[in-house]
């Protein structure tokens, strides 16, 4: 009887040590992915502001590049381990044509900062 | 028109409608313009050296409305941004834009070397567009110059990667070219990775216009 409590309890515990590794693992994976979120002036046309995006996609340490004009948001999402100089990506819309207003550093990626600007949308 | 406006004419369609999304793309890049239509057809391109400043060339066929007489003129240009002003919604643009090059013709021998500089200033937000030039075309016994304005909105906010309709009203008058003023109103679809215009005139003359930047 004795030995049966035993292989439950550690049967519990390798699972709760099973689900506190994969809850940690979510969220450090979620904290590594930074995003710079880039306010810019000037952005009024898609075919016009493609230049932000192809600038900055070029970049080897780029994952992914968001842009929204009504928001007048550029989010631009780090590759996970790398890091990137905020200068660069100041410099490459600058070299763009437009200004650079705020920066920010996020820990949302590109995706999530995608869905919450969608729902925003949707509730106005 | 008289035949021998043509080729201004045509220079000026090509050019208004690079004029639209600026007729330059951003630093690196090299910006490739068609313009097609029954008795014209434009071709152009120009690299971005610098976030301000343009080289390229085009070549422009084109046709008298009696389809009589036809023109080639083959150009160099140089873009210029004088001045930006970004906006949080809006922005403001003066261009300069300066062409060089030989036109030749049948109903001319051999070819004439044709200056076109030119000033363009344009204001426009995600919602509204507006625009205003005026460029002189001078060649030994030519002497024409241009002004027109645009104004044009949009139907509805897209998202970056959607495409957006634009309808633009163009009004344009050329001196010593044409007794009448020309109204042209156009259906504009922009992407981020294309630009295309759809219009007729009040000539019942269609109009077609891409642009794409590399």
């Amino acid at each position: 009887m004795k030995t049966f409590y035993n292989k439950q309890i550690a049967i519990k515990f390798i699972a709760t040590c099973a689900l506190f590794m994969a809850i940690s693992g979510t969220i450090s994976s979620v904290i590594a992915a930074e995003t710079i979120k880039v306010t810019v002036n000037g952005m009024v046309c898609a075919f016009c502001a493609q230049g932000i995006e192809k600038r900055l996609t070029a970049l080897p340490s780029t994952q992914t590049v968001f842009v929204d004009l009504k928001q007048r948001i550029v989010a631009v999402q780090v590759k996970e381990g790398q890091k990137m100089d905020s200068k660069v990506i100041s410099h490459e819309i600058t070299e763009a044509g437009y200004d650079v207003v705020k920066m920010e550093s996020s820990s949302k990626t590109v995706d999530e900062i995608k869905a919450e600007f969608k729902s925003q949308k949707a509730r106005k | 028109m008289t035949i021998s406006k043509w080729p201004i004419a045509m220079a000026i369609w090509a050019w208004m409608a690079l004029a639209q999304a600026g007729p330059m793309g951003f630093k690196d890049s090299t910006m490739v313009m068609g313009d097609f239509g029954a008795n014209w057809r434009e071709s152009f391109a120009n690299y971005a050296l610098t976030p301000r400043d343009a080289l390229g060339g085009g070549v422009t066929w084109m046709r008298s409305d009696d389809k009589l007489r036809t023109r080639q003129f083959t150009e160099a240009t140089y873009t210029r941004l004088v001045k930006r002003w970004n906006g949080e919604h809006s922005q403001a643009n003066v261009w300069f834009v300066g062409g060089m090059g030989a036109v030749t013709g049948n109903d001319f021998a051999g070819s004439k070397t044709m200056l076109s500089p030119g000033l363009a200033l344009d204001y426009e937000t995600t919602r509204v567009y507006t625009s205003a030039s005026v460029r002189l075309y001078r060649a030994s016994g030519i002497n024409h110059d241009f002004a027109s304005a645009r104004a044009g909105f949009s139907f509805y906010e897209v998202d970056y990667d959607e495409v957006q309709p634009w309808l633009v009203l163009e009004v344009r008058r050329m001196r010593g070219l044409s007794d009448s003023t020309e109204i042209t109103p156009m259906l504009r679809l922009i992407h981020n990775r294309y630009f295309v215009e759809f219009g007729v005139n009040q000539a019942k003359q269609g109009r077609f216009n891409f642009m794409y930047i590399f």
